[in-house]
């Protein structure tokens, strides 16, 4: 039973990192940038969401405007951070990217008050048993199902429509794309939104599982989802979906079994390095 | 329909094309001739919008278009085949041919991949594979059929024959002439000069990016084209 139910909560925590590493990994393909300041949409995210629940009492009002926030802002960190030190060699975004991730922990620190809020009535706090002697709380299903929509969402989008094609041909072959008459700016502005809104949904959930968001909330992702896209082949969307469900079931097991040696993160890390040494273009990426 | 007048360009201060003039008009064949490196690839680039001219004008149908982006260009009619033909390996064939319709209104896409399958019955058949996995020939008629998709009056090709077994760099010709007879001009080189003389009607040949010669390609001068 026990170890059923650590694949579920491995499941779970693998569902949020695939969330998160989802708009890193989208930025990644496309502008060959490693984007740290992704998390701290994940983490305006989260505020977004206790603040408008607590203002409104809606949680799905909360949630969708989360969403819908990040996207944007996740749009406008392209064109102010991004956009203009395209030229430069990416060291000079990845720099640009730290910075705004520190400065922003800081703005959240600042806007929010140190001490994090919580959530003044938690909504979804149900249980529901899902199978015999495990059960789960509406919120964590909630997860599940929100993961799963919409990176199901996503792919659909990106099989069927004309222009999730062409950003798949976008991330190939930016120039081709661009001769075909693709704009790749729009394609970029409309990944940003995507991945954005993706960590910014991610944020809400964590916030609401474990009843807190803090101005730091999203040191921990930030580097995880990082190692996530490394493990999943840099640019790889499917790798990196793999990577996280793996991560979430392998820290899920390694916090059980070796959680006397290694810390959960460590175990994350310890993992990333076995497995680069096996396969060091990552798990899903091409030769 | 297209005019180039003194056209310069290069890479950062690097300059791969010193004053290129030409005149096109609809339907007409050009083929560039030079040795490797004198500058062939970057004119058609810089035709396609991928090498911004450092000075001179590039005129399509009257207006200026030096200064607009590759997809622009696509739109007003400039279709691309480009060298190592740069197909989307990860998408299938249909994929591809879709992002090269992408310009093209939606409802027009059932019409040209019909046209394009018309022309290369092979893709038809392999419309499902990913692109990656096709033959150096597939691939390559797959490049035509992707900038055919865009329905472009202007088609740049870029080393057509390069790697190619013998049978199919016909199969490509033989696609070339039907664009052609369709009223679509076209800019071809190909390390093959005698093929490319042989198929276009005007020629020009370059040299360490200067133009050395420009006329009718039954005229070309052998000294320089071998």
């Amino acid at each position: 039973m026990l170890l059923i139910d650590l694949c579920i909560q491995g499941l779970i925590q693998g569902a949020i990192y695939a969330l998160i590493a989802l708009g890193l990994t989208l930025v990644y393909g496309l502008l060959r940038i490693l984007h740290v300041a992704h998390a701290a949409l994940f983490t305006l995210g989260g505020y977004v969401g206790v603040v408008v629940t607590n203002g409104s009492g809606s949680f799905l009002l909360a949630l969708l405007t989360a969403m819908l926030i990040v996207g944007f802002v996740g749009m406008a960190s392209y064109r102010v951070i991004y956009k203009p030190l395209l030229m430069r060699p990416p060291l000079i975004a990845l720099i640009a990217s730290i910075g705004v991730f520190i400065a922003s922990e800081e703005l959240f620190r600042l806007v929010f008050g140190a001490y994090g809020l919580s959530y003044t009535n938690p909504p979804l706090k149900g249980q529901v048993e899902i199978l015999p002697g495990i059960s789960l709380s509406h919120a964590r299903i909630l997860v599940v199902v929100l993961a799963v929509g919409l990176l199901s969402g996503m792919g659909w989008l990106a099989v069927h429509t004309r222009i999730g094609i062409a950003a798949r041909a976008t991330v190939v072959d930016p120039a081709m794309a661009a001769s075909s008459g693709v704009n790749v700016e729009t394609i970029r502005y409309a990944s940003f939104f995507i991945g954005s809104a993706f960590a910014g949904a991610a944020g809400v959930m964590v916030s609401l599982l474990n009843n807190l968001v803090e101005p730091t909330m999203g040191a921990v992702p930030s580097y995880k989802a990082l190692a996530i896209i490394v493990l999943g082949g840099l640019g790889s969307v499917r790798g990196a979906l793999v990577a996280s469900l793996a991560l979430g079931v392998i820290e899920a097991f390694g916090t059980i079994y070796v959680g006397h040696i290694l810390d959960r993160d460590s175990i994350a890390f310890a993992f990333l390095i076995m497995i680069l040494m096996v396969r060091p273009q990552g798990l899903l990426a091409r030769g | 329909m297209l005019q180039v007048a003194d056209l310069v360009c290069g890479y950062g201060d690097i300059t791969a094309v010193h004053g290129i003039s030409l005149t096109l008009g609809q339907g007409e064949t050009m083929a560039l001739v030079g040795p490797n490196g004198a500058g062939k690839t970057s004119f058609l680039m810089a035709l396609a919008g991928h090498i911004q001219p450092q000075s001179g004008t590039i005129t399509l149908d009257g207006e200026t278009i030096n200064t607009l982006a590759a997809a622009q260009r696509c739109m007003r009619g400039i279709g691309l085949v480009p060298e190592g033909r740069r197909i989307f390996p990860d998408l299938t064939v249909m994929e591809n041919l879709v992002v090269g319709g992408y310009s093209r209104p939606r409802s027009e896409q059932t019409l040209n991949l019909d046209h394009v399958y018309d022309i290369f019955p092979r893709l038809h058949d392999r419309q499902k594979q990913l692109a990656g996995s096709l033959s150096g020939g597939e691939q390559q008629m797959l490049a035509f059929g992707r900038a055919m998709m865009a329905r472009p009056r202007l088609m740049l090709v870029d080393e057509l024959s390069l790697g190619l077994m013998p049978r199919v760099v016909d199969e490509c010709y033989a696609a070339l002439d039907k664009l052609v007879a369709a009223g679509i001009a076209v800019i071809l080189v190909d390390q093959n000069s005698d093929a490319a003389l042989a198929f276009c009607s005007s020629a020009l040949i370059l040299e360490s990016g200067h133009m050395t010669w420009s006329g009718l390609a039954a005229n070309a001068p052998e000294s320089l084209t071998h």
